[in-house]
């Protein structure tokens, strides 16, 4: 009984720390979530972990390539500074680790929606992820785990906040397809109900105002700004869901 | 024979991640020149394989080239630095767990402002105190922020060790910070 009991506890211990690192599926990330929320041992590793990875993050300096060395690999293996002609096929390499890695440096240009054509697909994406198994693609509750995981994947990584004092906790994040372009949409949630909000690159308007509809019986709220249209789509009553907004967009 | 296209390949594939192949090799050997030899060598090993590069994760790819290198490195260079599996299998087995300490159950508070005040050199030294494979999964996942699929490639493990080696070193990090305060 006792070692049944101590690999439970291992077990949990674990998923703990791939719960904060974003590993788990969202059934069990919400499952290990109420676990620490109610088991003060638990919540303790949590805390632990999460300083830890704060400290790491924040005191650590970044490792400085050697000078000299880049040059030496390059002489080493006979490529100079600028490659020579490159092949269809290592183009196409590099086009797509281009892709990768500069995948946080600008919007993809599309054609900018208009405000109706945006507001279904993205209640939709909404919709159907209620249906999935899986109403995100990454369960995690650290900011800092659900914003690299889009980068590579869009783009852009959208503004991830942390609105836990207001109440909105983060669940994770997924991606949706609005017109024919990926957006990112974080996925929030305050008592039994998920709100998505879902970030749209967007010139045409930099700074309106917020404004309430309801679409298929969804209330949905959207605002634009630093010319990024949000639109935050949810079961929740119409206030919470002006109230969520308004945390979000006065977040630092 | 390695034409351009090995050329331009490799400068794709690899030279993108030259400072992540460094900073691994750093924190594996320990000392900045070891580290300069090994990116070096698995540089060329990285060339000599460029075609066996089946797309897909050119960063996985590198670093395990990187990490490869580094273990036969220090195994002809520095025997004794490196566990060997049937010391790690003991260590491993060691709990991990909650609660095998009076204080480890303690209240959060305290202690997380101990971690939060660690400096660099302290942690640096305590992460150099890690046995290697605990060292080198918590290097990939808390410094160069790899995921487990992607660490479990690169160190050659199923996906269960690497969590129960992360979360161990995770432990001993934050009892070794703890410890010298």
């Amino acid at each position: 009984m006792a070692s049944a009991a101590q690999s439970n506890s291992d077990r949990s211990t674990l998923l703990v720390h791939a719960y904060i690192d974003g590993e788990l599926d969202p059934v069990n990330a919400i499952a290990v979530g109420q676990q620490i929320a109610t088991d003060p041992a638990l919540a303790a590793e949590s805390a632990r972990v999460e300083a830890l990875r704060r400290a790491l993050r924040e005191k650590l300096p970044a490792t400085e390539l050697p000078p000299g060395l880049e040059a030496r690999v390059r002489a080493a293996v006979g490529i100079g500074q600028t490659s020579s002609t490159p092949s269809w096929r290592a183009m196409a390499a590099s086009i797509a680790l281009a892709m990768v890695v500069s995948s946080s440096a600008t919007w993809l240009v599309t054609r900018t929606p208009t405000s109706d054509d945006m507001l279904e697909p993205v209640v939709a994406g909404h919709l159907r992820a209620l249906m999935a198994p899986q109403p995100i693609d990454v369960a995690s509750g650290d900011g800092h785990v659900v914003k690299p995981w889009f980068n590579g994947r869009i783009p852009q990584a959208p503004r991830v906040v942390d609105l836990s004092q207001a109440g909105f906790k983060l669940v994770g994040g997924r991606v949706d397809v609005v017109g024919r372009a990926g957006v990112p949409t974080l996925v929030y949630q305050i008592r039994q109900h998920l709100i998505s909000v879902t970030a749209i690159p967007d010139a045409a308007d930099a700074s309106m105002n917020q404004t309430a509809t309801a679409v298929r019986g969804y209330n949905v709220v959207q605002w634009n700004a630093g010319g990024v249209s949000y639109v935050a789509v949810s079961d929740v009553n119409a206030a919470d869901l002006a109230k969520f907004a308004r945390a979000f967009r006065d977040a630092r | 024979m390695p034409d351009d296209d090995d050329k331009t390949l490799f400068a794709a594939v690899v030279m993108p991640y030259l400072g992540d192949a460094y900073a691994l090799a750093r924190w594996m050997t320990g000392t900045r020149t070891d580290a300069e030899d090994v990116v070096q060598e698995a540089s060329l090993r990285a060339f000599r394989a460029i075609r066996r590069y089946a797309g897909g994760n050119a960063r996985a790819w590198v670093l395990t080239i990187v990490r490869n290198t580094a273990l036969t490195w220090m195994a002809k260079s520095r025997p004794v630095a490196l566990v060997v599996v049937d010391d790690l299998a003991a260590v491993e087995r060691r709990q991990v767990q909650l609660g095998n300490t009076d204080d480890w159950n303690c209240v959060a508070d305290p202690e997380t402002e101990v971690i939060a005040k660690a400096d660099a050199a302290r942690l640096e030294t305590a992460i150099a105190s890690l046995p290697s494979p605990f060292r080198e999964t918590l290097v990939l996942r808390d410094l160069q922020g790899l995921d487990y699929r992607e660490i479990s490639q690169v160190t050659d493990v199923p996906i269960g060790t690497v969590m129960s080696r992360l979360a161990r070193a995770r432990q001993r990090l934050v009892e070794t910070v703890r410890g010298n305060e």
